[in-house]
């Protein structure tokens, strides 16, 4: 491993994104994260254009995805990433404050690979972030970068 | 006409109605009689009719016999005689019929019973005279030649026959007024039935019309009210949304950055600051419970609702065993009985008993032997009494009405803690599955819990 794969962290809210850069500090993860702070800010990332444009290639070891975001959306974003087949595999974590059985239900429809409800206790979320970023960025194996079809 | 504003349309209408149906049954009846009246007299003017012909026919016949028995005395000539013996023939059938069309009417009868013996006379007397010719020839006879043998019997015959006539003539003409009046009753009546059916028809339609037009007018107003109890439902659902979406981040800001502040400020705060810090942190955690238990309130509400037999007894249990953590460390002592199968919502009916027994656990800390009950009345209604009794602190009947409120208290958050939502969630689930709730205590004596819900169908 010469380079280190990035952990994408869409949240537009800065507060939450610093208490989650604060929690994944602890972790000493946080240098791996790259904010996002909307849903079109993300989609640029990932197809390196826009801001993104001089970026390192690859794709990101694991996204964290904010449902309610301005321009694009969490759901929307989810469904472009799982539609396109160079994405597909990057696995995808709704990071999220609502618990609204149909946001739940229309995630897992599109494809997220997992849920999370941000808890409102700061120890719990600092908790619940620190698992998530060394689970999916240090003990979840990413899929091979070679095996990614190219178009 | 007081009593008949107080009636209700329904009866206003009935009563209209059988006015109408009586008064065209009336009708009908009278014009039926009338009819009935007509046709008689019809049947007795053709009697009449035949009488009066008749008549004609006998003093016809009669005179024949007379003018031929006078000829035959004058003359001698027995031709003359063919005529008489073929009324002295004839008469008794005459006189039959006569008989058959005056049977009706006992004057007549009279009259003709007179006339019968005066026409037996006239035919005697008429054939002594011609016994008397044949005997003795003419001279035998002059003095009857001119006059006739029977000269008084004929003016009687002839004046009865004159009263026959007239009277039975004076029948018909009675009769006949009195079908010409009968007719014009007859007419009318049947006039005004014609205007009650018509009456009736109108109103038949003005019913029917008023009644669909008022089905319309129903239908049109359930369904916008249908759709702005959707449009209302779509907002409640965007609002608790937001609530649960928008109002928890700023709490997991102020307890996070206070934990921030507590871990970077670190030894420079003293032990206030440090509490305020704490007291903020508490704050946040609490108004985030309030806001989950009113989400969770709120779904109650609106969740689509399952019906299905629902095994209490077996819904206890698990609920038992789900909460076994909280039992751990406690001495408590349970009486459950057997309890029936209702119908409703399962996870629902879970919520409902897993916040009764929370409660009794909680208000029962403070006993050193905690009692919990939990039991069923049936009632006949198809419905069964569900309760749950602790030995617990109890309440005050006095706020026996507080007790299902969203968000009320009856004990302070340092005694037992809590949000004040479970009892109202209760209440929610039950009036949704049609139930009522309400509960009995006292300060100290324990209280009981309890909540009516419908019987699963089949074991009625």
């Amino acid at each position: 491993m010469t380079t280190v794969k990035p952990i994408l962290l869409a949240e537009d809210n800065p507060r939450d994104a610093e208490l989650a850069l604060a929690a994944m500090e602890e972790q000493h993860i946080a240098d791996k994260v790259v904010v996002c702070h909307d849903g079109a800010e993300v989609l640029d990332y990932l197809y390196c254009r826009g801001i993104f444009a001089s970026r390192q290639q690859g794709n990101p070891v694991v996204v964290f995805l904010d449902l309610k975001m301005p321009k694009i959306d969490g759901l929307e974003v989810l469904k472009t990433i799982k539609n396109d087949v160079n994405l597909k595999p990057i696995p995808v974590v709704m990071l999220t404050s609502s618990r609204e059985e149909r946001d739940l239900a229309q995630s897992y429809a599109l494809g997220a690979n997992a849920y999370v409800v941000k808890p409102v206790e700061f120890q719990q979320f600092i908790a619940a972030v620190k698992e998530l970023g060394v689970f999916w960025g240090v003990i979840n194996e990413p899929p091979p970068e070679g095996s990614d079809p190219i178009e | 006409m007081e009593w008949f504003t107080h009636w209700s349309i329904e009866r206003r209408v009935l009563a209209g109605f059988g006015l109408v149906f009586a008064g065209i049954v009336v009708i009908s009846a009278i014009s039926y009689r009338n009819t009935a009246v007509l046709i008689e007299n019809s049947r007795l003017d053709t009697k009449s009719h035949e009488l009066v012909q008749l008549l004609g026919s006998v003093g016809e016949a009669l005179g024949a016999a007379e003018s031929g028995h006078r000829r035959y005395l004058v003359t001698g000539d027995e031709s003359y005689l063919t005529s008489y013996r073929t009324v002295v023939e004839q008469m008794p059938e005459y006189l039959r019929y006569l008989r058959s069309l005056t049977n009706e009417r006992a004057e007549q009868q009279a009259r003709v019973a007179t006339l019968e013996q005066l026409i037996a006379s006239q035919l005697a007397a008429e054939a002594g005279a011609i016994a008397q010719r044949e005997k003795h020839g003419y001279e035998g006879v002059r003095h009857l030649a001119l006059a006739g043998a029977a000269k008084n019997e004929i003016e009687g015959i002839n004046r009865l026959m004159t009263e026959l006539d007239a009277a039975e003539q004076r029948a018909l003409y009675d009769r006949v007024a009195q079908s010409a009046g009968s007719t014009k009753n007859t007419i009318a009546l049947l006039g005004l039935g014609a205007f009650l059916q018509l009456v009736l028809l109108a109103s038949v339609y003005f019913l029917i019309h008023h009644d669909v037009a008022e089905r319309r007018r129903v239908a049109t107003e359930l369904q916008s009210r249908g759709e702005l109890l959707q449009a209302a439902n779509k907002e409640l659902e965007a609002f608790s949304y937001s609530v649960s979406h928008d109002l928890r981040a700023p709490l997991r800001h102020i307890d996070g950055y206070a934990a921030l502040l507590s871990k970077a400020a670190g030894e420079a705060l003293n032990d206030k600051a440090r509490r305020y810090l704490q007291t903020i942190s508490d704050s946040a955690k609490q108004m985030g419970q309030l806001i989950d238990d009113l989400l969770v309130f709120s779904r109650m509400g609106r969740q689509d609702m399952l019906r299905t037999t629902v095994n209490l007894d077996q819904l206890v249990k698990t609920v038992l065993h789900d909460l076994r953590l909280d039992l751990q460390g406690r001495t408590i002592s349970w009486t459950i009985h057997p309890l029936p199968n209702v119908s409703g919502d399962p996870a629902m009916l879970r919520q409902v008993f897993v916040n009764l027994i929370s409660n009794a656990l909680k208000f029962t800390a403070t006993r050193p032997e905690t009692k919990i009950e939990i039991g069923a009345v049936r009632r006949n209604s198809g419905e069964a009494e569900v309760f749950v009794r602790d030995n617990g602190v109890g309440f005050d009947m006095q706020y026996v009405n507080k007790l299902f409120g969203v968000f009320q208290r009856l004990h302070r958050n340092d005694e037992f803690e809590g949000t004040g939502i479970g009892l109202a969630n209760v209440r929610r689930i039950i009036h949704r599955h049609g139930g009522r709730t309400w509960a009995e205590g006292a300060v100290d004596q324990g209280a009981t819990f309890y909540f009516s819900l419908p019987l699963a169908r089949s074991l009625k």
